[in-house]
C-alpha cells in the first residue's frame, strides 16, 4: 500500500533520516519504534507528502509520490498528528465538516453525522473541541483522519498523553483500522501497545536498524526459549535434555528454562522425550522477553556499532 | 473552489467568535468616520464661524467648484464635499488596518495553534490555502467598509448642506471606495499572508504587512495638499497597478510559501 525506498532527508548538515526502506501491507499495523529525533515524525511526513525526501522514493500505491503527484497521493493517506490539532473555537460538528470539505468527500454533513456516531463523539459534537478532554480531541482527530475513507493511515503517537482507558479506546479503534484491511503506520514509545496490536515492528535510529515480527525479534536477540514447569525434583532431566542436544537449559526452582534456537527440536519433541522419561510436567510456556528489552538492546547495540554500513536486522 | 470555500468558512466562523479581533477596525472605523465631520460639521457650529469665512479654504472652494457636479454647492457645501471626499480613503482604509491582525494571524496562528500540520496533510493546494486565508481577511474588511460608507453617506445626508451626500455618490467617490480600497485592502492582506507564511509570530508579520499602508497614507496627505487628486483617471489607473500588484503578490505568495520550512523549523 505505503514503500518508503531508500529515504534520506538531511536538514543542512543534519541527517534525519538515512537510507530507509520500508513497506507497509493492507491490514497490518507496522510499529515505527525509535528514541527521540530517530527520524520518526521526519519519515511519516516524507510518507505523507508533507515534506520531500532529500534522496528516495515514497511510492503510495506503486505511484511515486512528487512535487506534482502529492496532493492527489495525499488524498490516499490519512496523517493523524502528534497533537490533536482542532480549530478550539469551533465545535466538534464544525472542525470534521471543514475536513469533510477539504477532503472532497461526497455528502459531507452525512459522513461526519456517520464520523460522530463510529467514534461515539455525537454527544459532544456541539462543543467547541476547547472544551473536550485530551483523550475526546483525541478521537475527534482520528475521526477526522478517516473521513476521507484513507486505505493508508500514518499515526504519530496515537496514544501519547492519553490515561490508559482512553488509550485504550483509541488502541481498540487501530486494530479495528486494520481488521478492515487498511495499512497502519503506527509511530511510539508505548513499547506495550506495540506488542498488543502491531504486526510488525520497524526500529530506527536515523536509518533502519531493524524490521520484523516481535517474535521474531525476540527470537534472532534471545533465541527461542521454553519454560517447563515440573512436579518433583527436576534435576534429573537435564541429562534428557542434553540428551536432545539442548546445552542451554537453567533450573530455576522446579521450573527449567531452555533455549531450542540452535536446535533442530520443537517443544513436543521435548515434552514428548520428558514425559517418556517420567517427568511430570504441570506447565509449558514460551519465554518472552518484555519488547521493551528487545527495543533497548536493538538501539544500545546500533549506538555501540554505529556504522551506517550495517545492514538491519530483517 | 470547493476547499477555498470551506477554509474561508471555518475562518470567517473562527474570527466571528473572537469578537476582540474587531475591536482595532472599529475603532479605527470610528475614528476615521467621526473625524470629517468633527472637522466639517461640529467645528464650525462649536465656534459659529463657518469654514467658508476662512480664507484658507477659498482655494479648496474654488478647486471644487470646478468639478461637475459640485458647482451647485454653496461655499460652504463645496467645503464640506472637499474634506468628505479627502477622507474617505482614510474611511477605506482603516477596515484594512483591523483586518490586519486576522491576515497577519492566518498562518503563523495556524503554526502556533499546531492545526496547520493536518491542514497541509489535505489534499489543500498552496493557491487554494493561500486565496483562502488572504480572503477570510479580505471579506471582514469589505463588509466593514461597506457599513462604514453606509455610515458616512447617511451622517452627510444628516449633518451636510444640501447636495453634498451626492457628491459622496459619484463616480470618484465609489471607484475609491469599491474599486480602490478592496485592491489596496488586497495587497495589504496578501503582503501579511505572505509575510505570516514566513514569519515566526503574528506580531513580526502584522508590522510588515503594515507597510503596505503607508504609500496610501502618503497619497492622502498628498491629496490634503492639494499636489496631488484622486479623480477617476488617476483611480482607474492606480486601480490597475494594484491589480498588477496582486497578481504578482499572489505568484510571490506560492513562490516563498515553504511547507517544508514551516513544519521543520518553526518552533
Amino acid at each position: 500500500m505505503i514503500r518508503a525506498e531508500h529515504l534520506t532527508r538531511t536538514f543542512g548538515t543534519r541527517v534525519a533520516v538515512e537510507n530507509l526502506s520500508l513497506e507497509v501491507e493492507r491490514g497490518e499495523i507496522l510499529a515505527l519504534l525509535g528514541p527521540n529525533g530517530a527520524g520518526k515524525t521526519t519519515t511519516l511526513r516524507m510518507l505523507a507528502g508533507l515534506i520531500a525526501p532529500t534522496s528516495g522514493t515514497v511510492r503510495v500505491r506503486g505511484e511515486a509520490m512528487d512535487r506534482a503527484t502529492a496532493a492527489r497521493l495525499r488524498g490516499h493517506v490519512g496523517l493523524l498528528t502528534e497533537a490533536p490539532g482542532l480549530w478550539d473555537r469551533l465545535t466538534v460538528r464544525e472542525n470534521l465538516l471543514v475536513y469533510a470539505r477539504l477532503q472532497g468527500v461526497d455528502a459531507p454533513a452525512t459522513r461526519v453525522d456517520r464520523a460522530l456516531d463510529l467514534f461515539e463523539i455525537r454527544r459532544r459534537a456541539d462543543d467547541p473541541a476547547a472544551e473536550l478532554s485530551k483523550g475526546l480531541k483525541q478521537r475527534v482527530a482520528l475521526a477526522r483522519t478517516l473521513l476521507h475513507n484513507p486505505q493508508i493511515l500514518l499515526l504519530d503517537e496515537p496514544t501519547s498523553g492519553l490515561d490508559p482507558e482512553s488509550a485504550r479506546d483509541v488502541r481498540q479503534m487501530i486494530v479495528q483500522l486494520r481488521d478492515e484491511g487498511r495499512a497502519v503506520l503506527l509511530s511510539t514509545h508505548h513499547l506495550d501497545e506495540v506488542d498488543r496490536i502491531a504486526t510488525r515492528v520497524a526500529v530506527l535510529s536515523t536509518r533502519l536498524i531493524a524490521a520484523d515480527t516481535p517474535a521474531a525479534l525476540r527470537g534472532q536477540l534471545f533465541g527461542t526459549r521454553v519454560r517447563i514447569g515440573l512436579v518433583g525434583e527436576v534435576r534429573p532431566y537435564i541429562a534428557v535434555l542434553h540428551g536432545l542436544g539442548i546445552r542451554d537449559a537453567h533450573i530455576y526452582g522446579d521450573t527449567i528454562s531452555i533455549d531450542l534456537s540452535h536446535t533442530m527440536i520443537d517443544t513436543p519433541a521435548v515434552v514428548r522425550a520428558l514425559v517418556d522419561a517420567g517427568a511430570r510436567i504441570e506447565s509449558v510456556t514460551p519465554e518472552q522477553p518484555p519488547l521493551e528489552d528487545v527495543y533497548l538492546r536493538l538501539v544500545s547495540e546500533d549506538a555501540r556499532v554505529g556504522s551506517p554500513e550495517e545492514s538491519p536486522r530483517r | 473552489m470547493k476547499r477555498i470555500a470551506a477554509l474561508i468558512a471555518k475562518d470567517l466562523a473562527d474570527i466571528s467568535r473572537h469578537p476582540g479581533l474587531f475591536w482595532p477596525a472599529g475603532l479605527t472605523a470610528a475614528i476615521s468616520l467621526a473625524l470629517p465631520f468633527f472637522i466639517a460639521v461640529a467645528i464650525p457650529s462649536l465656534t459659529g464661524e463657518p469654514l467658508s469665512d476662512s480664507s484658507d479654504f477659498q482655494i479648496a472652494v474654488e478647486m471644487y467648484r470646478n468639478q461637475f457636479g459640485a458647482r451647485d454647492l454653496d461655499p460652504e457645501g463645496a467645503i464640506q464635499a472637499w474634506i468628505l471626499q479627502q477622507f474617505l480613503p482614510l474611511l477605506v482604509l482603516a477596515p484594512v488596518a483591523g483586518s490586519m491582525s486576522i491576515a497577519a494571524a492566518s498562518v503563523v496562528g495556524e503554526k502556533q495553534a499546531r492545526t496547520l500540520e493536518p491542514l497541509l496533510a489535505t489534499s489543500i493546494t498552496t493557491f487554494e490555502l493561500l486565496t483562502a486565508k488572504v480572503l477570510g481577511a479580505l471579506l471582514p474588511a469589505i463588509a466593514l467598509t461597506f457599513i462604514c460608507f453606509c455610515a458616512y453617506a447617511a451622517l452627510a445626508a444628516g449633518l451636510t448642506r444640501s447636495g453634498v451626500f451626492w457628491i459622496l455618490l459619484a463616480p470618484r467617490s465609489l471607484l475609491v471606495t469599491f474599486i480602490l480600497g478592496p485592491l489596496a485592502a488586497l495587497a495589504a492582506l496578501q503582503l501579511a499572508v505572505c509575510v505570516s507564511s514566513r514569519a515566526n509570530d503574528a506580531r513580526s508579520a502584522q508590522q510588515i504587512g503594515a507597510l503596505v499602508i503607508l504609500p496610501l497614507g502618503g497619497a492622502l496627505v498628498a491629496q490634503l495638499t492639494g499636489s496631488f487628486t484622486l479623480d477617476v483617471p488617476v483611480t482607474l489607473s492606480i486601480s490597475g497597478l494594484l491589480f498588477l500588484v496582486n497578481v504578482a503578490l499572489m505568484w510571490i505568495g506560492i513562490a516563498v510559501f515553504d511547507r517544508e520550512s514551516i513544519l521543520t523549523r518553526w518552533k
